[in-house]
């Protein structure tokens, strides 16, 4: 898998600890951008990550390196915001990942289902296509969208096979590019 | 004098609308996968600024750990 590097954001990281600190510069802009696709809410979006570091500082000494610190730090979050939304009765109600019926839509294999011509909306469109999709599939996209982790990460996280994440990933994909030019 | 000027207008509107489609053509943008346009969007995402601020004072404020004692957990005197 190709890795994507991303500068580190050294000035804004929090002082502590040394390996706390570089855990966030790291860490914070991948836990930041899932919060926000999960929660699609900036302001939420800001208190989740920030409570998903202050809980990973207050475990840090329980971390017994079984996984990576992504993956660590992952968890946290998804545990996290599925606290939160279940809590603020925000969830999207779907009964199930198969309703969504993908072989009956039109299909997805349109000429460049995910051209874009206006980058600037780009956020929101996406936020309203991950809106629309399973639960289950828009997590997937969001985890397997990062390229540190592997498909068996990806399985660990969701509870599922690296080759159950696969055969999602693919529906994932189709239901995206049905939805996505919706949003235009 | 009445020719130069159309003629400059002529070309200031064929530079403009050369400069109009070539910045139509950075807009549009084609993403193989749905994973390809989410990577996009989160390198475009900052985290925000304050947001280190705020997590320095949350942990400022967290009480140190009380140190081990061997001999008050010997002794059951530490859960």
């Amino acid at each position: 898998m190709q890795r994507e590097h991303v500068p580190p954001e050294t000035e804004s990281a929090p002082p502590g600890p040394p390996d706390f600190a570089d855990l966030y510069t790291e860490h914070s802009r991948p836990i930041f951008y899932l919060c926000l696709r999960l929660l699609a809410d900036p302001d939420k979006a800001e208190d989740a990550t920030h409570d998903v570091f202050l809980r990973a500082y207050r475990g840090l000494r329980t971390f017994r390196g079984e996984s990576s610190w992504r993956t660590w730090l992952y968890r946290i979050a998804i545990n996290h915001c599925r606290n939160l939304q279940q809590s603020w009765q925000e969830r999207h109600i779907f009964a199930g990942q198969d309703d969504f019926t993908i072989e009956n839509a039109p299909s997805a294999h349109t000429e460049s289902p995910l051209r874009v011509l206006e980058t600037k909306e780009l956020g929101k469109r996406i936020q309203t296509t991950l809106n629309r999709l399973p639960p289950e599939y828009r997590l997937i996209l969001l985890l397997v969208a990062d390229e540190e982790l592997s498909y068996e990460e990806v399985g660990e996280l969701t509870g599922q096979s690296g080759d159950a994440v696969r055969g999602k990933l693919h529906r994932a994909r189709k239901a995206f590019a049905i939805e996505f030019p919706k949003t235009a | 004098m009445k020719r130069q000027t159309r003629i400059e207008s002529q070309h200031k509107e064929e530079h403009h609308a050369a400069a109009h489609e070539e910045l139509s053509k950075e807009a549009v943008r084609d993403f193989a996968t749905p994973e390809e346009m989410l990577r996009h969007d989160a390198l475009h995402t900052p985290v925000p600024p304050k947001l280190a601020e705020r997590l320095r004072d949350s942990i400022g404020s967290v009480p140190a750990a009380p140190r081990q004692s061997w001999w008050r957990k010997l002794l059951g005197l530490d859960p």
